[in-house]
């Protein structure tokens, strides 16, 4: 394949999510799971907090170019992936095997992600987007691009009070340290 | 102490008491006290100094609208203490006077400034002798402002942020009129935010006997999912975006529709001495009264212009008040005077108070009755009194309507600026949009809330029909209105001080003198004499301030207008504005490992970029002698693929890109449609269909919005994917490179095999990689991109099997010296956004012979045709000076020609080297340039060719 140099799949060595000194930080104990290095448990999590983070960058991320019949806006699920579209031809799969989705860019690195979750949830956001995320405008499966905490992002409502948003690989540290900041002062904590 | 036996409503919890200090000494409030309802309980009766004669002021309107009782609060100043409720262990301080509040000695300013400080006293009094400005100055600013900020900065700081909230239905305003606004919309379906500045929602109802019914209000609202906002004040309205400030959080409100509740504003009387102590508002004793329990004065004198003042006047003689006399400017005192009378109240129709006498505080009124619009001080009646409660009228609280788009018109019937018109979207209720009695105040919240939510589409065709009836019942019931005096502009004018503002200490009489030097407009008076321009915002003053106009230049009210509402509408810290910092930075995935080897972190771009690693000299010559590692995965990095991806290329740059063949490199510059360099990296051709664009570092996004933009434009059956964060990059480089590579990888890096401005894809430590055999640096070199998830790991990887090669790490100073080295460019160091690839010695890449038109072309032949007077050349010092960036090339009259782009010395060389643009006929090799750098004059001589392997051969090997 042309683009193999894009596909987080190596042999050996252990792919890192840009958040992990932040999560290692916060008392998080690693462990690799389908060669990614990922948080398994925090210290002193606690099961009922507010509002919960959790770094989602290992999720597999495919950019699939070519019209499709996505309504705008909403994300569907299918297969175990998210199927989102962000203009008329060009449609961000989230999640899912790589394989099922044909003619695709691998853009799985490209992409950093942080699920978060709880009944606060929306007020994190508050604190450092505008998206309207209410359910009037963000229903569940509502996919949004836009900026968050003044970068360009993507926000999709997973459930009632379960959003994924993704945002540039490289500003993992930076996006950790806006969201726990912000969770923080809201009772939240961050959840493997 | 003055606490009044338990009251209705009362805000404040008999049980429970809050100790705080003021200037130091230990007060007992209780649970529910503001720091003023304390203060004034336990007998203090002064709570500030004013601002230019640092006079006493005391409770003027217990709201939260004026400036009398500014106070510190931990350190933070300006701080009302009339609205902020004690809290245990809390330090308030007085503002704005020295040594003590009660003993001021710039109030000597009173006493014998006044002649020395009218309007624009410092552009006056004190501009001559002008040596002497700088003394004037010192003194003017340290007399000047209200308080102080800490003096450490970590003192002076506390948390803001911001909380973005959309909603459906914005009501600013909890009175009655915003409370029902709320719950009409609300229990229509619409997703409501309502902010209201009161500690509780409730407004006058809290104090006028009817707190059940609003408290009943507020329980509904919130049953009906209403997002109460106590204690926050809107600020200012910004394109549908209201600002609201609550405690250390700005609310932005992004609402589909405003409901303004905003209610009117009570306002004061001006008089000779009206500043005094113990004049107060009517609706601020009242509160004093009805929230706090708290007796105002032991006997009181009345003065008003509507039935406000009578209401009060009862309800302090119920609260055990003597009320002495009431001074009602109407020719018929409303019903309740007879009240009053019968209590042993003597009502004077048609009077008002001229006079506040008083030392430190209100001993005495004195009343006259009024004529013509003026006091006639002849029959005047002086009465013993402590308190003075006045009642001048009130102003519609039409700012932040009129910061919306809405417009005002005078009214003469009530002596202020109504509502005439609101914009699409903005509704208003209550007081503020002319409803007056109870009943109609409830129906026009009502309506308005019905209408905002109808308006988004919600209810049905009962509710529209509800709306509607009571759209009918609110005319005969705003039609019940009790008839009102207007305040005369001003009353004993000529007894003493009559303050028309009282935040900036402007009186009658310099609105006066301001008409007379020429400022007889209302925007020109308010920038001359600052009225209106301090921290009530106009709402105690605007309307006194447009009254003396008018009774000064003879037009009226209509014609005198009012001062443009912007905002803040209410004061509020600058860090409020601020919000929580966010500096939004990139790390490579490699950035981990910089930090543990101790880098120079250092910002580039938005990146957070390892600059050395402690010897950037070392550094650069081991990538000469030995091998280095430098982390490069900043660049820009795009993929351009589909059927027509080369055509599309060879539109936007000046050479082909078409013609690459696969697996191969070709250095490109961008220009833009000008012909001017935009950026330059690397194009690698994949496949037939696909190519790998790299672009400088600080360039990536700019030149991603420049293909999507043309691509758009074009239509070619082109896709783009912007892989920058993706992929790492790192640059291996050196003479014992290709050693290294071959101990990560299986691909053969013989110069045959791979040879220089070869792409190839290959594992490197286990990791899929594109290899790219280029180099900035000047030696063999391989630049691996690869998944940025394995950056730490294949970073490492690439240490340890260099470490026996003695690679270093390498960080972007020492790439500068290597690359100055080989005279390669940096974009926006060494052009400028007028540089051309011809001006900058690049010729080469611009093929005007291409078939197709591309970006920049036509700019191009011209620049072909026109050779630029200056040209970037290398330039090499004999002696160790190293001239800064920037510095001046002399032409052969010593008159700037030119500028040194970039300058370092190098190690390798064992001397200065550096690039500058000098005049054309100078770029020549050998040629002398003079460098004029600050006092240093320093010579150099051109060079246009490489400094360090200047054929390539090196780099080809």
């Amino acid at each position: 394949m042309t683009l193999e140099f894009l596909r987080p799949d190596a042999q050996g060595a252990v792919a890192r999510s840009p958040m992990e000194r932040q999560a290692l930080a916060a008392g998080a104990r690693m462990a690799v799971r389908d060669g990614w290095n990922v948080a398994v448990a925090y210290a002193g999590e606690t099961p009922d907090a507010p509002v919960t983070w959790t770094d989602s960058s290992h999720l597999t991320k495919l950019e699939v170019h070519g019209r499709h019949d996505l309504t705008p806006g909403l994300a569907s699920r299918t297969n175990g992936a998210w199927w989102c579209p962000i203009t008329p031809d060009r449609t961000l799969v989230i999640g899912g095997a790589r394989d099922a989705v044909e003619d695709h860019v691998d853009v799985t690195t490209a992409f950093a992600a942080l699920t978060i979750a709880g009944p606060q949830a929306r007020e994190v956001f508050a604190r450092f987007c505008a998206l309207d995320l209410r359910p009037q405008a963000t229903p569940v499966h509502g996919f949004r691009p836009g900026s968050v905490a003044r970068t360009p992002g993507f926000v999709l409502r997973e459930d009632e009070d379960r959003f994924l948003m993704l945002f540039g690989w490289a500003l993992g540290e930076y996006m950790w340290t806006v969201v726990a900041d912000a969770a923080e002062r809201l009772g939240g904590v961050p959840h493997a | 102490m003055s606490r009044l036996p338990a009251q209705p409503g009362q805000r404040i919890d008999r049980t429970q008491t809050v100790r705080f200090t003021f200037d130091g000494r230990t007060v007992d409030a209780l649970e529910g006290d503001t720091i003023a309802s304390a203060l004034y309980a336990g007998g203090r009766r002064t709570f500030s100094r004013s601002f230019k004669y640092h006079r006493r002021r005391g409770l003027l309107c217990c709201a939260g609208q004026c400036p009398n009782c500014l106070v510190a609060v931990d350190g933070a100043p300006g701080v009302r203490a009339c609205t902020e409720p004690v809290r245990e262990g809390m330090a308030v301080e007085h503002l704005n006077a020295s040594p003590s509040l009660d003993r001021d000695v710039m109030a000597v300013t009173d006493a014998v400034g006044g002649p020395f400080m009218p309007p624009g006293f410092y552009y006056k009094t004190f501009i001559r002798p002008r040596r002497l400005w700088p003394l004037y100055e010192k003194v003017l600013r340290r007399a000047a402002g209200l308080g102080r900020l800490r003096a450490e900065q970590a003192d002076r700081e506390w948390r803001t942020e911001y909380r973005r909230r959309h909603a459906d239905v914005l009501v600013v305003g909890g009175g009655l009129a915003g409370l029902n606004a709320a719950v009409a919309a609300a229990e229509l379906g619409a997703d409501v935010v309502l902010a209201d500045d009161g500690p509780e929602p409730g407004g006058r109802a809290l104090v006028d006997g009817r707190h059940d019914h609003a408290r009943a209000l507020v329980e509904r609202a919130r049953q009906a999912g209403v997002e109460i906002l106590s204690s926050a004040s809107a600020l200012g309205v910004f394109d549908g975006l209201a600002a609201v400030w609550q405690g250390q959080t700005l609310h932005q409100v992004r609402a589909r529709r405003h409901v303004f509740a905003t209610g009117v504003i009570e306002q004061p009387l001006v008089f000779a001495g009206n500043d005094l102590p113990g004049v107060m508002l009517s609706d601020g004793a009242r509160r004093l009264v009805a929230l706090y329990g708290v007796r105002p004065g032991a006997r009181a004198v009345v003065a008003t212009t509507s039935d406000r003042g009578l209401e009060s006047a009862l309800a302090l003689r119920d609260a055990g008040v003597e009320v002495a006399a009431v001074a009602d400017l109407r020719a018929t005192p409303g019903t309740a005077a007879a009240t009053l009378q019968r209590g042993g109240t003597e009502i004077l129709a048609g009077w008002t108070v001229v006079e506040a006498e008083g030392r430190s505080e209100v001993r005495a009124a004195v009343l006259a009755p009024v004529g013509n619009g003026s006091a006639r001080a002849a029959s005047q009646r002086r009465f013993e009194c402590d308190l003075i409660v006045v009642s001048g009228g009130v102003t519609p609280a039409t700012s932040l309507l009129a910061q919306a788009g809405a417009r005002t018109a005078y009214d003469p019937a009530r002596g202020h600026f109504a509502l005439a018109e609101l914009p699409e979207g903005v509704l208003a209720a209550g007081d503020v949009a002319g409803a007056g009695g109870l009943e109609a105040i409830e129906l026009s919240g009502q309506i308005a809330g019905g209408d905002a939510a109808h308006g988004l589409g919600l209810g049905d065709a009962a509710s529209r029909t509800q709306v509607q009836a009571l759209r009918e019942r609110l005319r005969p019931a705003s039609a019940r209105r009790a008839p009102e005096a207007v305040a005369p502009a001003v009353a004993g004018y000529e007894r003493g001080k009559c303050f028309a503002c009282l935040c900036e200490d402007v009186t009658a009489k310099d609105i006066h003198l301001s008409v007379e030097e020429g400022y007889d407009s209302i925007e020109l008076s308010k920038r001359y004499t600052t009225v209106t321009m301090g921290p009530c915002q106009g709402r105690m003053c605007q309307l006194p301030a447009v009254r003396l106009m008018a009774r000064e230049t003879g037009q009226d009210l209509q014609q005198v207008g009012t001062t443009t509402a912007r905002p803040p509408w209410s004061a509020v810290p600058l860090g409020a504005l601020a919000g929580r910092p966010f500096e939004p930075a990139k790390r490579s995935s490699i950035h981990p490992r910089h930090r543990d080897l101790g880098a120079r972190v250092l910002w580039a771009g938005d990146w957070r970029r390892a600059y050395d690693y402690g010897d950037p000299q070392g550094e650069a010559l081991a990538v000469h002698e030995a091998a280095g590692l430098i982390d490069v995965s900043t660049l820009g990095k795009l993929l351009v693929a589909g059927p027509e991806a080369g055509a599309f290329l060879d539109r936007l740059y000046p050479n082909r890109f078409s013609n690459l063949q696969p697996g191969r490199i070709r250095y490109g510059v961008l220009t833009s449609d000008a012909g001017r360099i935009m950026d330059d990296g690397t194009i690698c051709r994949l496949d037939d269909e696909t190519f790998y664009v790299t672009t400088t570092s600080s360039g990536a996004g700019a030149v991603e919005q420049w293909f999507s933009w043309w691509l758009a434009d074009w239509r070619m059956d082109v896709r783009l994917t912007d892989v920058t964060q993706g992929l790492a990059a790192v640059n291996l480089a050196g003479p014992r490179a290709r050693e290294i590579m071959r101990a990560l990888t299986d691909l053969d890096c013989s110069s045959e095999a791979f040879a220089y401005l070869d792409g190839k894809r290959a594992r490197v430590a286990g990791v899929p990689s594109l290899i790219l055999r280029i180099g900035f640096v000047g030696e063999v070199g391989y630049e691996i991109h690869f998944p940025t998830a394995y950056g730490q790991d294949v970073w490492d990887a690439i240490l340890e099997a260099g470490a026996p090669h003695g690679i270093r790490p390498f960080g972007l100073e020492p790439q500068r010296i290597l690359r100055l080295q080989k005279q390669h460019i940096l974009v926006g160091q060494d052009t400028d956004s007028e540089s051309t690839p011809y001006g900058a010695a690049m010729p080469w890449i611009v093929k005007l012979d291409k078939d197709e038109d591309f970006i920049g072309k036509w700019a191009l032949e011209h620049a072909s045709e026109h050779p630029g007077e200056t040209a970037l050349v290398g330039f090499t010092l004999a002696d160790g000076d190293v001239p800064t960036e920037g510095a001046a090339i002399l032409d052969e009259r010593g008159a700037p020609a030119g500028q040194v782009t970039s300058a370092r010395h190098s190690r390798q060389l064992g001397r200065v080297i550096g690039m500058a643009w000098v005049p054309a006929a100078l770029a020549a090799d050998g040629a002398s340039i003079t460098i004029s750098d600050d006092r240093r004059t320093l010579r150099a001589a051109v060079v246009t060719k490489p400094f360090y392997d200047p054929d390539g051969e090196v780099l080809r090997s």
